[in-house]
């Protein structure tokens, strides 16, 4: 597999290694982006800081939690409402984001007796809440304020409340998952083991590396209810503060987003011997395989079967439709670091689309391995891109759609190729089998957007058609499909609700009856 | 090995690294333990054994186990009509060939990071 160096890049050689086409028969161990570095000097990065990992990606998604960030507003505020990381609760912990407000007298005076003000004032505003995450950035780690002794004296000063502290500033890695690691490892040396749940179940996993954007915790959430499956936790998305406390206490730890949780799921393994259980959320088939492995775990692979017939009867129809409009279209598939393998097969298998390039803006090398072995000869594989790397790419492949982040996404449009919010999506949730067909949904109006059509001419040089009447996206994309599959009467475009994920907080689940009684946990 | 059971090896391969998660853990040693363990109990599976796991550990490599071998039978009709010494060579070569990628021949610079 060669190395790929841009054009735009040529005088940053070292952007070589960063970037690696899958040739014929070739395989990962022949060439292999790096990964997980310091970001050049001289090339723009696209990725987030290590505060920001651990802050917005992982600490904030839990639901029921005061989210406050040492430092000044900004840190904050551009970490404030970004994904869409909703909550059974009302969104609290989107709704609101706290910060100390450091100036530059506290960096020359120190911001301890600011914070200590903060963290009351946060408390006293919502008394109901009584958690609490306190998140270090550059200015409050550069000047040495030792949160984690404010933490403990207000700890023992009101001993109903319960803080958290990440020590992960912006400059605590390459990127954010600088954050992700720290905050993981974090939590379980302060927080896990710190309660003792009462279990009144069989079954019982904690549910890791799954931020409920959209909703998708929910949907997952839904059919391990309906297998009798409890979820001790989830890491982090709608998850609650003592929930997590209580991570040692499962049976199985169900591992869907590894870059940014495989470190507590493998500390969980060691510490507590929590076997790892790596999931997909996502496709029909790589979904179906997830939810038999989790209940053959168990001895309840019946209770799994009967979703995964009703659901892929229900949806499948569906996908198909969509599947016969998206056949070979180009998709550039770039995520920020788990998506690229969570989807690199199956939009393929599934959704018949060719994906053309990978690329991770903050991944590993691991993620690399699976992205590259899950996608189709002839494909790109870059890291950490820049962003004239990415416009180079888009004009040598052409492609009809690319799954990004709203920055890269937005340049993107700039030059007409369509683009979806891989990150907080555009209408999710796109976990489970409903949720894969939203995403098809999402795809096709996203290439077949008759004002995307219309972007496609410039006013200022093309001739503007007259004679033409307005387009629907269907006569767009029905245009060279054969008349049998066209007016298949077995196939239909998505027929679910605008909201999918509400009407899951009432639902009433089946009661399974104990296989035994002995609450204790392996 | 004949380059026969070597391009059925390579199927098998091939669909482990399009379909599977186990194989890439974290680190080498990680790598090596889930190769050893879901191969080795899904092998057997192939050779007709039963597998009846006891501890949490080993219920998770015989659920992936398990997924695996069905995934073996379904898509690959050539596997179930093999005797079992061809049986045995197609997937002493798979372990080869898995162990290969993902650790001994793989180029991923984390494997030997001492912390998870
Ligand atoms: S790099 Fe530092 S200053 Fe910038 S947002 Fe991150 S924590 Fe704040």
């Amino acid at each position: 597999m060669p190395y790929h160096l841009f054009k735009c890049s040529e005088c940053i050689p070292e952007r070589e290694k960063h970037a690696v086409i899958k040739g014929k028969g070739e395989d990962i161990s022949m060439a292999l982006p790096l990964g997980y570095l310091n970001t050049i000097p001289g090339t723009i990065s696209e990725r987030g800081c290590a505060y920001c990992g651990a802050k917005h990606v992982i600490g904030t998604p839990m639901k029921d939690v005061i989210h406050l960030s040492h430092g000044p507003v900004g840190c904050t505020y551009d970490t404030w409402q970004t994904k869409r990381y909703i909550s059974d609760n009302d969104n609290f912990q989107l709704k609101y984001t706290f910060a100390s407000d450091m100036k530059e007298k506290h960096i020359v005076f120190g911001a301890e007796q600011l914070l200590k003000k903060n963290i009351l004032d946060a408390f006293a505003a919502f008394p109901n809440i009584k958690r609490m995450t306190i998140y270090q950035t550059c200015a409050s780690a550069l000047i040495g304020d030792d949160i984690n002794a404010l933490a403990d004296e207000i700890m023992e000063e009101n001993p109903d409340v319960d803080i958290f502290v990440c020590n992960s500033p912006g400059f605590g890695g390459p990127s954010q998952s600088g954050g992700h690691h720290k905050i993981n490892i974090a939590w379980i040396n302060q927080k896990v083991g710190t309660v003792d749940p009462k279990i009144d179940a069989d079954y019982v996993i904690n549910y890791v590396g799954e931020y409920n954007i959209q909703g998708d915790q929910e949907v997952m959430m839904d059919y391990f209810k309906r297998m009798g499956i409890y979820v001790l936790s989830t890491f982090t998305g709608n998850g609650s503060y003592d929930d997590l406390r209580a991570m040692h206490k499962a049976h199985l730890n169900v591992l869907e987003c590894a870059r940014s949780a495989e470190y507590i799921c493998n500390e969980l393994r060691v510490r507590y011997g929590i076997p790892r259980m790596d999931i997909d959320g996502f496709g029909f088939e790589p979904l179906s395989a997830s939810l038999r492995k989790i209940s053959l775990f168990f001895g309840i692979e019946e209770r799994a079967l009967a979703i995964i017939d009703t659901e892929t009867a229900r949806w499948k129809p569906e996908l198909d439709w969509y599947k016969a409009r998206l056949m070979h279209k180009k998709v550039c598939l770039w995520p920020g670091g788990s998506k690229l393998w969570h989807w690199a097969n199956a939009i393929h298998e599934e959704m018949g689309v060719d994906v053309v390039s990978v690329y991770t803006k903050f991944g590993h090398q691991g993620d690399m391995e699976k992205g590259i072995s899950r996608c189709e000869e002839g494909a790109l594989a870059i890291d950490d891109p820049n962003e004239l790397e990415g416009l180079e790419a888009m004009e040598t492949l052409q492609p009809d759609i690319i799954f990004t982040g709203k920055r890269p996404g937005e340049v993107a449009k700039k030059i007409r190729v369509p683009y979806l919010n891989a990150h907080a999506y555009h209408n999710g949730p796109w976990k489970g089998f409903e949720g894969w067909v939203r995403f098809a949904r999402d795809i096709y109006n996203g290439i077949y957007s008759p004002i995307h059509q219309l972007s496609l001419l410039d006013i200022s040089k093309d001739e503007i058609p007259t004679d033409q009447g307005f387009v629907t996206n269907r006569m767009l994309s029905d245009a060279n499909l054969s008349e049998e599959v066209r007016n298949d009467p077995n196939l239909h475009p998505y027929t679910g609700n605008y909201d999918n994920v509400s009407h899951l907080r009432n639902k009433k689940y089946p009661e399974f009856p104990r296989a035994e009684k002995d609450t204790s946990v392996a | 090995m004949n380059d026969e059971i070597k391009s059925n090896a390579e199927e098998l391969v091939n669909y482990i690294m399009k379909k599977c998660l186990w194989q890439f853990h974290s680190r080498t040693w990680d790598r090596k333990r889930q190769n050893e363990h879901i191969l080795d109990m899904t092998a057997r599976m192939i050779y007709g054994e039963e597998i009846k796991p006891t501890t949490p550990e080993e219920k998770c490599y015989w659920a992936d186990a398990m997924c695996l071998m069905e995934a073996f039978n379904n898509h690959f009709g050539w596997l179930q009509k093999m005797d079992r010494a061809k049986k045995e060579a197609v997937m002493t070569a798979l372990k080869d060939r898995i162990d290969f990628l993902t650790v001994t021949g793989s180029l991923n610079l984390e494997l030997t990071d001492t912390h998870y």
